[in-house]
C-alpha cells in the first residue's frame, strides 16, 4: 500500500525569526538582567558540582571499609638511604651523617634538615634528598676534590693535614686514598681563619688550583717534584712560588699561560740537566720570554770522578771566590725566547 | 518538575501607551500580581519606528511591573497589532480514509496541515493560524470531529501574517531586555476574549478594539474567531482631525477630545461654545461644541464604516446576534456604542472586563494586556501549535535560585 504524503508549501512562521541575545543593543536593564542570568547559571553549575562532590564523598564514606581505595602506607619504616655520589664518600658516612632515627617513616623525615646535615661536611659541595614512596630515600651528592693540603691545628687537636679544594674550602677529607693524598703539594703563604669546627675558605686559591691541575695533567713529572706551593705573593704580585723536593724554587705568573710557563720550565730543566755539575736553584717564569735562572753552587765531584777532578785537566780549578759566589751568576737562555715569540706567518 | 510558579509578562506596545502585566501562573490559575505602564514613544500605528525610544519605554514599563510584582519575568507574551497584519482564509477537505468512515486523528492532522499550508510572499511570516470549526459532510462540528462518522472532512483556517521586519522589531525590543517572547497574540483576539462571553462568541459577536493608532477587530462565530483585521486608524486620528479642523496643537486637541468629543452629534444648540481650558487665561479660547462633536463623530463613523467594509460578507446582522462589543482606549468616547449600532445595524455595547480583574485594571485600555495574559495561558491549547521551546533541565535548575 502506497501512503502518498502531499508536498505542502512551506510557510514561514514568526517563530523562525531569530531572537539572538545581543548585549550591544541591550538597554542597561537588559544587560543587568543578562549578567544576573549568567551569574545564576554559574551559581547553578557551582552548586551542582558541589552537590555531586558531596554525593561522592557520602558514597565513599558509606562504602564498606574493605572496598575503599588503599590509603597511603602509614608507619612503614624507611629503608637505608641510597647514596649516589661523584666522589669517595660511602654509605657508612651517609648513615653516620644523616643519623636517621630507628623506625622513622618516610613522611616523618624533614628533608631540608637532612640536606643541611649533609652540607655541614665541607667535603660535600651540593646535595639533594628525594623521597621514593613508600619507604625509599635517595641522596645525591657532589663532592669536592682536593688539590692541595695544608698543615693546621683545629682546636686542641694535634696539628694534622687538611685538604684544600679548588674553591679554597678546607676539609678534613674522608675516604680518600692515602697515596693520592701524599702526592698533593703543601700550601704555604696563607692565613687560615677558624670557622666553626673547621676553617674559612682560603682566598686566591683558584689560580693556584689551576696551576696545580695543569701541571698534573700536562707535566706529571714536574708535578711530582713539587712539595710546597706558596700563595704569599698571589694577591700582591700575582706570583705563585713553587718549591720542589730538591730545593728548587720556581716562580709562576698568574697572568701568564700556565701551559707555556710549564713548557719553558720543562725545556729549561732538560737543558740544564746536560751540566751535572750545576743545579738549578731558582727559575723565574713570570717575566715572559726572559727566564732568569739562578744556579746553585757547583756540586761536589762524585766518587768516580774524584781522581780526574783532582789532577786532571778536564776539571779546571775554580777559584774559591769564583767557585762559591755569594750569589750564583744568572744565565739567560736566549733560545727559550722562541717559546714565547709569536709564530711568524 | 519545578513547583515554582511561572511569572509571565503580557506586553502591549501600543501607539499611546505601553502596558505590561505580570501574571503568576501556578498551573491551575492565573493571578495578576504586577502592573507597569509607560507613555509610548517611537511607536506609530503599532509599528516601531524609533527603536531606542520604544526600547526605553518598554523596558521601563517592564521594570515597573517587575518591581510591583517583586518577581522577575520568565517569559513574555507579546500583543501584536499594526497595519502590516493581514489575513486570508484557506480551506481544505479530505476524504475520510477508513472504510467505516470513522474519522481518526490522521484525517484531522492531514486536513489541518493542508489548510494551513499556504505559501506566503517574501518577507511575510505567519503570526497566527486561527482554525474555524470542522465540518463533516457539511455539518458544523465546533469541537474535535474525531470518531465521528462522515465521508468528507472540511476545515478552514484564518491565517494572519505580517511583515517579518516589523515583527522582528517587536521581538528585538523585548529581547533587548534579555527576555524571550514565548508567544505572539493578536491584539484583537486578546481583547475579544476578555470582553465577550462564550455564549456571545457562540452566537456571533464582533469585537472592535479602538486603540490610539490602530483599530483591531475580531469576528467570532461558532464559539471561535472567524475573521480578524487591523485598521491603521484610531483615537490619534480623532485628535489629529481636531487639531487640523480647529487649528490646535496635538495636546490641546487631545484635551478637547477627551472633554467634549462624542461619536454621535448630540448638541442641538449650534451656538454653544466650550472653552479650551476654562481658565480664561492667555491662549484659552472658545470653540463651538457642535464642531467638536461633528469632527469626532465623523471620524468615528468612518473608522467603523471601514471596519465593516473590511469585514465584507463575513459580517451580517444574522450571524452576529450578540452584536458589537467595543473596547480600547477610544471606546471611552461618549456615544461610540450608539455610533457602532447605527453603522453595523446590530446592538452595540462597551466591553467590560471579567469580575476577577482588579478595579484599577478595568479600564478598556487594559483589556488587550489582560487578554494577552489570558490568551497566552489558556488560548494555546487546541487552536495553536504548541510552543517548541520547552524549558530545559538547566533552565529549570537555574530557576530554583529564584529571582534576583
Amino acid at each position: 500500500m502506497i501512503n502518498a504524503q502531499p508536498i505542502l508549501p512551506a510557510s514561514r512562521s514568526w517563530r523562525d525569526i531569530p531572537q539572538p541575545v545581543r548585549p550591544r543593543v541591550m538597554s542597561q536593564g537588559g544587560r543587568r538582567r543578562l549578567a544576573l542570568t549568567v551569574l545564576r547559571g554559574l551559581a547553578a553549575i557551582a552548586v551542582g558540582g558541589l552537590v555531586i562532590w558531596m554525593g561522592g564523598e557520602v558514597v565513599a564514606a558509606l562504602r564498606p571499609a574493605g572496598a575503599r581505595a588503599p590509603s597511603p602506607v602509614v608507619g612503614r619504616p624507611v629503608r637505608p638511604p641510597v647514596l649516589i655520589t661523584d666522589g669517595v664518600l660511602t654509605n657508612a658516612w651517609l648513615a653516620r651523617t644523616l643519623a636517621l632515627p630507628r623506625g622513622a617513616t618516610l613522611m616523618s623525615l624533614d628533608l631540608f634538615r637532612l640536606r643541611a646535615r649533609l652540607l655541614e661536611d665541607p667535603q660535600v659541595a651540593a646535595a639533594t634528598v628525594e623521597r621514593h614512596p613508600p619507604d625509599g630515600l635517595t641522596v645525591r651528592i657532589s663532592e669536592r676534590s682536593p688539590v692541595a693540603r695544608v698543615m693546621a691545628q683545629a682546636g686542641r687537636e694535634e696539628p694534622r693535614a687538611w685538604l684544600v679544594a679548588r674553591d679554597g674550602v678546607v676539609f678534613s677529607g674522608t675516604g680518600f686514598d692515602a697515596a693520592m693524598i701524599g702526592t698533593l703539594p703543601w700550601l704555604d703563604g696563607i692565613k687560615l681563619a677558624r670557622r666553626g669546627a673547621g676553617f674559612a675558605p682560603i682566598a686566591n686559591m683558584v689560580p693556584a688550583a689551576d696551576l696545580i691541575a695543569m701541571a698534573k695533567l700536562e707535566a706529571d713529572g714536574l708535578y711530582r717534584s713539587w712539595q710546597v706551593v706558596s700563595l704569599g705573593r698571589v694577591a700582591s704580585d700575582g706570583l705563585i712560588e713553587v718549591r720542589t723536593r730538591d730545593g728548587m724554587q720556581v716562580v709562576f705568573s698568574t697572568a701568564g699561560d700556565y701551559l707555556r710557563q710549564l713548557a719553558r720550565l720543562d725545556l729549561l730543566l732538560d737543558t740544564a740537566a746536560h751540566d751535572p755539575t750545576r743545579s738549578v736553584h731558582e727559575v723565574n717564569l713570570a717575566l715572559g720570554s726572559q727566564v732568569p735562572v739562578r744556579f746553585g753552587p757547583p756540586l761536589a765531584p762524585q766518587a768516580g770522578d774524584a781522581t780526574g777532578a783532582s789532577g786532571g785537566a778536564l776539571a779546571p780549578s775554580v777559584p774559591a771566590a769564583a767557585a762559591a759566589p755569594a750569589y750564583p751568576p744568572m744565565l739567560a737562555f736566549p733560545h727559550l725566547s722562541s717559546l714565547s715569540a709569536p709564530p711568524s706567518p | 518538575m519545578s513547583s515554582r510558579p511561572t511569572f509571565i509578562g503580557a506586553v502591549e506596545i501600543g501607539t499611546s501607551k505601553i502596558t505590561v502585566l505580570v501574571g503568576q501562573h501556578t498551573g491551575t490559575q492565573m493571578v495578576i500580581i504586577g502592573y507597569g505602564e509607560c507613555a509610548s514613544r517611537g511607536v506609530t500605528k503599532g509599528a516601531v519606528d524609533d527603536y531606542k525610544a520604544a526600547t526605553e519605554c518598554t523596558h521601563h514599563a517592564i521594570e515597573l511591573a517587575e518591581r510591583e510584582a517583586g518577581e522577575r519575568l520568565d517569559c513574555v507574551y507579546l500583543a501584536q497589532t499594526g497595519a502590516h497584519l493581514e489575513g486570508f482564509h484557506n480551506e481544505a477537505s479530505v476524504n475520510v480514509k477508513a472504510a467505516d468512515n470513522l474519522i481518526n486523528r490522521a484525517d484531522i492532522r492531514t486536513v489541518c496541515e493542508l489548510a494551513m499550508a499556504k505559501e506566503l510572499p517574501a518577507g511575510r511570516s505567519v503570526v497566527d493560524h486561527i482554525r474555524r470549526p470542522f465540518r463533516v459532510d457539511g455539518r458544523v462540528v465546533p469541537t474535535s470531529p474525531e470518531n465521528l462518522v462522515g465521508q468528507r472532512l472540511d476545515v478552514g483556517y484564518w491565517t494572519v501574517h505580517g511583515q517579518e521586519q516589523r515583527i522582528a522589531d517587536h521581538l528585538n525590543v523585548i529581547r533587548g531586555f534579555n527576555l524571550e517572547v514565548r508567544e505572539l497574540v493578536l491584539s484583537s483576539l486578546a481583547s475579544g476574549y476578555v470582553v465577550t462571553l462564550p455564549e456571545e462568541r457562540q452566537n456571533g459577536v464582533l469585537v472592535i478594539d479602538l486603540g490610539g493608532g490602530t483599530t483591531d477587530f475580531a469576528l467570532y462565530r461558532h464559539g471561535g474567531p472567524h475573521t480578524t483585521g487591523v485598521l491603521a486608524a484610531g483615537g490619534a486620528h480623532l485628535t489629529n482631525d481636531l487639531a487640523l479642523g480647529l487649528r490646535l496643537t496635538q495636546g490641546q486637541a487631545d484635551k478637547l477630545k477627551l472633554r467634549f468629543g462624542r461619536a454621535v452629534v448630540q448638541t442641538r444648540d449650534k451656538g454653544e461654545k466650550v472653552w479650551l481650558d476654562g481658565t480664561f487665561s492667555i491662549g484659552d479660547r472658545p470653540f463651538l461644541r457642535q464642531s467638536i462633536e461633528q469632527i469626532t463623530a465623523a471620524r468615528s463613523w468612518e473608522i467603523l464604516e471601514v471596519v465593516k467594509k473590511k469585514l465584507g460578507q463575513s459580517f451580517s446582522a444574522e450571524t452576529c446576534a450578540a452584536g458589537v462589543v467595543l473596547t480600547g482606549g477610544t471606546a471611552k468616547l461618549p456615544g461610540i456604542a450608539e455610533c457602532a449600532a447605527k453603522v453595523f445595524g446590530v446592538q452595540a455595547r462597551l466591553g467590560e472586563a471579567p469580575p476577577w480583574v482588579a478595579a484599577n485594571l478595568r479600564d478598556p485600555g487594559y483589556h488587550t494586556a489582560i487578554g494577552v495574559l489570558y490568551e497566552g495561558i489558556h488560548g494555546e491549547s487546541g487552536r495553536r501549535a504548541p510552543s517548541g521551546r520547552r524549558p530545559g533541565l538547566l533552565r529549570n535548575f537555574t530557576r530554583l535560585f529564584g529571582s534576583a
